[in-house]
């Protein structure tokens, strides 16, 4: 498929958080970029950031097609979706026209039903039978009400795919907390999914930390729990991508 | 190499000069190639892909992670022959945007945005930087650029447009975030001025809370 059939001789741009003092935590978005390069299907893949470079106020300057479509590589709807980056990159709505370039702005990753399906892959990755609890981990914050709706629409959709019998939603900064996980679910074996972008601070050390994990595995009272790698890092994630920015292309 | 990103630098190549690019410096080879070197001498060959650049210059010589590409901290030893075709996108892993905004300053195009315009848009945990005054304002902008290659025209600093004898400055037309984030904390200090404590470079770059960080210490000590 060449980029000119399978585009129109569109333009991506995927844009994270980034961080000025962790060095890795944009690496799945650079990886989702490599991977939708690779595939050729984009006239062209660029990065931006919240916090690296290219720096969100100045990433359409790097893009060289009049049709760029943004997508950010985050979880939730909320305070950066709707307020930083929209400010930041001077969009005006779905539809922008800057410096002369259409500008296409998605929803982000979270928001997409595709992407249930990468949380059960996930689960599944884990150990994850059918009979067991799939427990989705986002991060919610008591302060933003907005950060949990794509965390329980995901849970929505991994529900209605019917691969676990069970389906709960947790959260690592709200109720109901991670740390009662063996209390909300029946299932004798609990997969938690981290619905997060990064196999960063969270996935990696805080939420082993609070649950006091001792792996892949840990057995509790005759139970089992078993942690998934982080959803965001999945190579699937590019194909959710993707699957915005084409569904973008159809807005007039 | 695609002289409609940046004609000038095209150019000094293609005329065999070496071309000093921020802390890099290229050279047309035979074959169609440009060797594209780190500071210092080259001991080991970087593969010539853009992401193994961009993980090679990501970390200083002591291990510091470094969120601003410009920081003349880019560490040294290595070098890479690229074709010149791939040589924009090698150059854009190593100074995002750079040749673009080279362009479009020879150009005469590129789009110039403020430090006031920045601070007074920001929200959230950084629109107290907007309360810097206009003294702090210019301390942290000196603390930091000047530990970066690119030339702030944000600023009114000027580029030569003809200067391509061998030298490529990088204009710089937006305060980064890296800044940004500098003056949040300094107006923080300037409502509750904080000790000062030595300078400590194995603290981060950008920890601008953390007593020691070396822009943290310059900026206090100007104060």
């Amino acid at each position: 498929m060449t980029s000119a059939n399978a585009s129109n001789g569109r333009g991506l741009l995927l844009v994270g958080h980034g961080s000025h003092l962790n060095g890795d935590s944009s690496a799945p978005v650079y990886e989702h970029a490599e991977r939708l390069r690779a595939g050729g299907d984009w006239a062209e893949v660029r990065t931006g950031f919240w916090k690296e470079e290219p720096q969100l106020s100045r990433a359409l300057d790097g893009c060289h097609v009049s049709d760029v479509t943004v997508v950010p590589v985050f979880i939730s709807a909320g305070y950066f979706t709707n307020e930083v980056i929209p400010r930041e990159m001077r969009l005006t709505g779905k539809l922008s026209c800057i410096d002369g370039k259409t500008v296409r702005y998605t929803g982000p990753v979270g928001a997409h039903q595709s992407l249930a399906r990468v949380i059960v892959q996930r689960a599944m990755e884990a150990g994850g039978q059918p009979g067991d609890a799939l427990a989705v981990l986002g991060h919610g914050t008591p302060r933003n009400p907005d950060s949990e709706r794509n965390i329980y629409q995901q849970s929505g959709f991994v529900r209605d795919l019917g691969t676990f019998s069970e389906v709960t939603t947790i959260f690592l900064d709200q109720e109901p907390n991670m740390r009662g996980i063996f209390d909300v679910v029946e299932a004798e074996t609990i997969v938690v999914v981290p619905l997060f972008i990064a196999d960063g601070w969270h996935v990696g050390e805080t939420i082993p930390e609070d649950l006091a994990l001792d792996g892949v595995e840990t057995r509790r009272g005759g139970r089992r729990l078993r942690y998934a790698r982080a959803v965001g890092t999945h190579p699937a994630v590019a194909d959710v991508i993707s699957e915005l920015a084409y569904e973008a292309g159809a807005w007039t | 190499m695609d002289v409609s990103r940046e004609d000038g630098l095209a150019q000094a190549l293609a005329s065999g000069i070496s071309v000093e690019f921020g802390q890099l410096t290229l050279r047309a080879e035979n074959e169609g190639t440009v060797l594209v070197a780190g500071p210092g001498a080259a001991a080991d060959t970087v593969s010539p892909t853009p992401a193994a650049l961009r993980e090679r210059v990501r970390y200083d010589e002591r291990g510091r992670y470094r969120p601003l590409s410009g920081a003349k901290s880019m560490p040294g030893g290595w070098c890479v022959h690229i074709a010149e075709a791939a040589l924009p996108d090698a150059l854009d892993a190593l100074y995002p945007l750079a040749l673009e905004h080279l362009a479009a300053g020879a150009r005469a195009e590129l789009r110039v945005v403020g430090l006031e315009e920045v601070l007074e848009r920001q929200a959230g945990r950084y629109s107290v930087a907007a309360s810097l005054d206009a003294d702090g304002r210019r301390v942290a902008s000196e603390v930091l650029c000047r530990q970066c290659v690119r030339v702030p025209v944000w600023r009114g600093e000027q580029i030569d447009a003809a200067e391509h004898g061998g030298v490529a400055s990088i204009p710089c037309p937006e305060p980064c975030s890296v800044l940004v984030s500098l003056c949040r904390e300094a107006a923080l200090w300037q409502q509750s001025p904080p000790a000062r404590s030595e300078p400590d470079p194995t603290v981060a770059f950008a920890a601008f809370e953390t007593p020691g960080n070396e822009m943290r210490e310059a900026y206090l000590a100007a104060r």
